[in-house]
């Protein structure tokens, strides 16, 4: 095929006059006709006995429509991303400041809050379990009845560990701890839920996975999930937290029990105290070298607060040890991973799946050891990592790795590495200037053995245009621009011609979450496939007409093209002859994410196998009289396979760059006995314009060869995962002196200045 | 926090008749006398562009024009604007020509998830209104109080840069054609 036309080159979204004019509708714009409001009312305590339920009183007020708890639930009371351990609405207990008890639906916001305020909850107050740790212990009360507090506990090993330590030069033993982070996005969640002619229930939810949102809602309203239909409006921002349900599914059952639209949507404060978080890990890292600084082995311990209810935490907690090596050569490594329940805020996924976590341990431990051994920190990543054919310590053999060594060396040249001691290091008495790298891999795909697929319907019509039908969820990370692209390149015509069908169960086949960076890949696939379908339709008509063959034809820019040029003949000319021929240009695809199955088997349950590889170097300023930290300069070069849309792929990269920075820095929920001290986006630190410096981006493709579309690979996690410990090593290098916690506020870093270094 | 649509108990009712000039169009508007000017757009108005992120003054998504000011319209009561210019998202677009700003916010993919990006064309607007050839620096000032969480605000500096120069052209052909 010619060159590529539309993929690779900037366009707008496809929705982005919608959004600069205001007429994107997100959840909360949703209006319909007798829509009432729905509420939640959520627990006050981190753990409490419920003694008493009652909501009579607050049934009969006016404009009242429904009031439910848990007796109201005419399916199964449980949320089910892996394990159903979750009330919806809680029966005995709460067991997290933000549990829900009991929903009401009323004529407006007003008649809803009396509503909740003339519920009777009557608590016990009961001792919670928030410390990991002692949760841990087999004497600890069980958080959850009936279930251990231990929700998860493997060890993983490869090699012989103890063996690599014992003969090693020098051994580095640390202790790292991190936080919970919330993920901020704007639009806080929420649903609207309706009830169709038939008795079926629609709802529009914000959310990452549509059809997984509809099995949970039928699973609930005890239907059949035929008659449950989830549609996503625009979405304004996810990042992870909207990959289990929230109160779409209590949208879904109010609107049943009140028989009318409800509009539910959370409050920004009821949305920090209630969603999943990025979970707070305590991690024990021993890394063992050669005194050339060759890694021999790696010792690790994770253990997780996952709060009281599974969640994700079992899928975090995994990911996290998959890449606990970083992207090096590791033949000896153990991991060992737990995940606790405790009353503190409840876990899951937020962008990287754990990698972050992982990445701020090896990272750092990267640093220390070339600081130990007085090696340079580019020569040592340069010296560990892993090449294309490099059998990984989690058995998987990278097939493509040349944007590891790639991008470090990119990265250093954008920075100039070598010359960074040219640069003021103290230019003023209480000021220390720094320089800090890391370099990451994150896998994209759900992972070996995993249920990972997507389906497209794709339908050109006798005029040319096209319609697009996915249910892959687009949060904002852009996945529809680069459906549309994809095949508009292939059809031959304009993205303007393509119209992409928000997500919606009855229009589209599952496309599985929006999540682990797999969507380019698995929708992409299937895009491609669909499209690729009906270009040949198109080109078996053109031979037909014009008795070339088709190995001469191509579709361009709206044009039938022979041998290079184009002909008068067109897309459209074709389609109306499809038409008029009874050709149909429909065609559906399921792309399954592919694992090859002639290599070694991966020893490491779930592994991914294709690697966004990236390298952030942070330049910042560290003012030792505040314990302020500015980050004056960060360049970040990031293997992307092959770049589809470019507006998307830079937009994913430095949001990901400004999360990752605020990670570092200043975000931290503050949890004490189980209560979030700062649900508020005053209180929660979050970067803002001016605390982002001038950003240096670079995009490397280095094509993935197997089951990705045209060897793009995704990028939505990767950008995030970096900078915490790229900006850690920074701070090491301007003060000489670690950090092992994040994120590094003055409060953490005063300590640890000393002005007469 | 001001009372908005998901606050706390709100009563009794107090209506009140509120007279305003939004979009161009001089509106009379009846609401309770406690609704924020964001919620009077968007509930009153169905004007459901202006976004609430937060209902507390903490993230710019609900910023409006109010005579030739940005202001966040979570923290504005509606009878505080009785007698007011208003302009919001809806209102930059004219005789189905999008503004430059909005324009190039789509070019230069200056938002993903776009739910901060009405408050965020506002504030930029603002700035243009004053300034037609603002530096970075102007630029982050004059967005400071705008959160993206999607983004970090690179797209949003090279949109107005963007829609700056582009305005500067246009000014000078007009000027020229003046003469
Ligand atoms: S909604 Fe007004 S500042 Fe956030
Ligand atoms: S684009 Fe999503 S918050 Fe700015």
């Amino acid at each position: 095929m010619s060159d590529l036309a539309i993929v690779g080159k900037w366009t707008a979204a496809p929705g982005a006059r919608e959004i600069v004019t205001g007429q994107a509708r997100y959840c909360p714009d949703i209006q319909l006709p007798g829509m009432a409001c729905g509420k939640l009312l959520y627990s006050p305590y981190a753990r409490a006995r419920i003694v008493k339920l009652n909501v009579s009183a607050a049934r009969k007020l006016p404009g009242v429509f429904a009031v439910i708890t848990h007796e109201d639930i005419p399916g199964e009371n449980s949320y089910l991303y892996a394990e159903p351990d979750q009330p919806l609405l809680a029966v005995d207990e709460v067991r997290f400041q933000g549990d829900a008890v009991a929903a009401v639906a009323a004529i407006d916001a007003r008649a809803a809050d009396a509503a909740l305020a003339a519920i009777r909850v009557e608590y016990e107050e009961l001792p919670g379990i928030f410390n990991p740790l002692e949760a841990m212990q087999p004497t600890a009360d069980q958080v959850l009845k009936g279930h251990d507090n231990v929700m998860m506990s493997q060890v993983y090993r490869t090699g012989d560990v103890d063996a690599a330590i014992e003969s090693a030069d020098i051994v580095i033993e640390n202790t790292y701890r991190t936080q919970w982070a919330e993920h901020a996005y704007l639009e806080v969640e929420g649903g609207v839920g309706l009830v169709d002619h038939d008795g079926g229930i629609t709802v529009y939810s914000s959310c990452q996975a549509p059809h997984r949102d509809r099995m949970q809602i039928a699973r609930a309203l005890g239907m059949s999930e035929s008659m449950v239909r989830v549609i996503t409006p625009y979405i304004g921002g996810a990042f992870g937290a909207k990959d289990e349900a929230h109160v779409q599914i209590h949208a879904g059952l109010l609107a049943h029990a009140a028989q009318r639209p409800v509009h539910l949507i959370r409050e920004r404060r009821e949305s920090i105290l209630t969603h999943v978080k990025r979970h707070p890990m305590i991690i024990d890292y021993t890394t063992a070298a050669t005194k050339e600084g060759q890694l021999l082995a790696v010792k690790a311990r994770v253990i997780a607060d996952g709060g009281p209810y599974s969640n994700s935490t079992h899928e975090v907690v995994n990911k996290c040890g998959e890449f606990i090596g970083g992207p090096y050569n590791v033949e000896n490594l153990e991991v060992e991973k737990i995940a606790v329940r405790t009353n503190n805020p409840i876990c899951g996924a937020f962008r990287g799946f754990g990698a972050p976590q992982a990445a701020f341990v090896y990272e750092s431990q990267m640093d220390d050891l070339a600081h130990k051994l007085n090696i340079d920190p580019l020569q040592i990543r340069l010296l560990n990592g892993v090449e294309t054919g490099t059998k990984m310590y989690t058995g998987v053999v990278v097939r493509e790795a040349s944007g590891m060594k790639e991008s470090l060396n990119k990265a250093a040249k954008l920075i100039d590495w070598e010359k960074r001691d040219e640069i003021e290091r103290n230019p003023k008495p209480h000021l220390r200037r720094g320089f800090g790298m890391a370099t990451i891999l994150k896998g994209a795909g759900l992972g070996r053995g995993l249920n990972d697929h997507a389906g497209v319907v794709l339908e050109m019509h006798r005029d040319g245009s096209v319609v697009l039908k996915s249910a892959a969820a687009d949060m904002g990370q852009g996945i529809i621009t680069v459906m549309a692209q994809l095949a508009a390149e292939r059809l031959g015509i304009d993205i303007a011609s393509i119209r992409v069908a928000r997500a919606d169960t009855e229009k589209a086949p599952d496309a599985g979450a929006s999540c682990a960076s797999r969507q380019v890949m698995v929708s992409g696939n299937a895009v491609l496939e669909a499209a690729d379908s009906i270009r040949d339709t198109l080109l078996g008509l053109a031979v037909r007409k014009t008795k070339i063959s088709k190995d001469r034809l191509d579709l361009r820019a709206g044009h039938l093209v022979v041998d290079g040029k184009p002909h008068e003949m067109t897309v459209k000319d074709l389609a109306l002859r499809a038409g008029v021929w009874g050709y149909p240009l429909h065609a559906e695809s399921i792309s399954h994410f592919e694992y090859p199955t002639d290599v070694p088997e991966v020893t490491y349950r779930y592994s991914t196998e294709v690697f966004q590889f990236c390298t952030h170097i942070a330049q910042v300023l560290v003012d030792c009289e505040t314990g302020q930290v500015t980050v004056e300069k960060l360049v970040a070069v990031h293997d992307v396979g092959k770049m589809i849309n470019p507006g998307g792929v830079y937009g994913q990269i430095e949001g990901g760059i400004a999360q990752g920075i605020g990670y570092a820095l200043t975000e931290e929920l503050i949890v004490q006995n189980g209560l979030t001290k700062n649900p508020s986006l005053e209180n929660y630190i979050i970067p803002m314009a001016f605390d982002i410096p001038e950003l240096e981006m670079e995009v490397i493709e280095f094509p993935e060869p197997v089951g990705a579309p045209l060897g793009a690979k995704g990028i939505a996690e990767a950008p995030i995962i970096p900078p915490a410990p790229a900006i850690r090593n920074a701070i090491y290098d301007a003060l000489g002196k670690p950090l092992y916690q994040l994120p590094m506020t003055p409060e953490r870093i005063l300590p640890v200045v000393n002005l007469d270094d | 926090m001001l009372p908005g649509k998901n606050s706390e108990e709100r009563k009794p009712v107090d209506e009140v008749e509120i007279k305003l000039n939004i979009n161009g169009n001089v509106t009379q508007v009846k609401t309770e006398a406690s609704t924020t000017l964001l919620y009077m757009l968007r509930d009153d108005l169905g004007l459901t562009g202006t976004k609430d992120g937060c209902s507390s003054g903490d993230c710019g998504a609900c910023v409006v024009m109010v005579d030739n000011k940005p202001v966040n319209s979570c923290m504005m009561l509606a009878p505080q604007a009785e007698g007011t210019t208003v302009i919001t998202v809806e209102g930059l677009e004219k005789d189905d020509e999008l503004h430059p700003l909005q324009r190039a916010f789509g070019e230069t993919w200056a938002f993903q998830c776009g739910f901060c990006t009405p408050g965020m064309l506002i504030s930029c607007y603002a700035l243009l209104e004053t300034n037609d050839d603002p530096s970075r620096e102007e630029i982050l000032t004059a967005i400071a109080g705008n959160f993206c969480r999607c983004t970090g605000y690179q797209g949003v500096v090279n949109a107005v840069q963007r829609a700056a120069a582009e305005l500067r052209t246009k000014n000078e052909d007009t000027e020229k054609t003046d003469v």
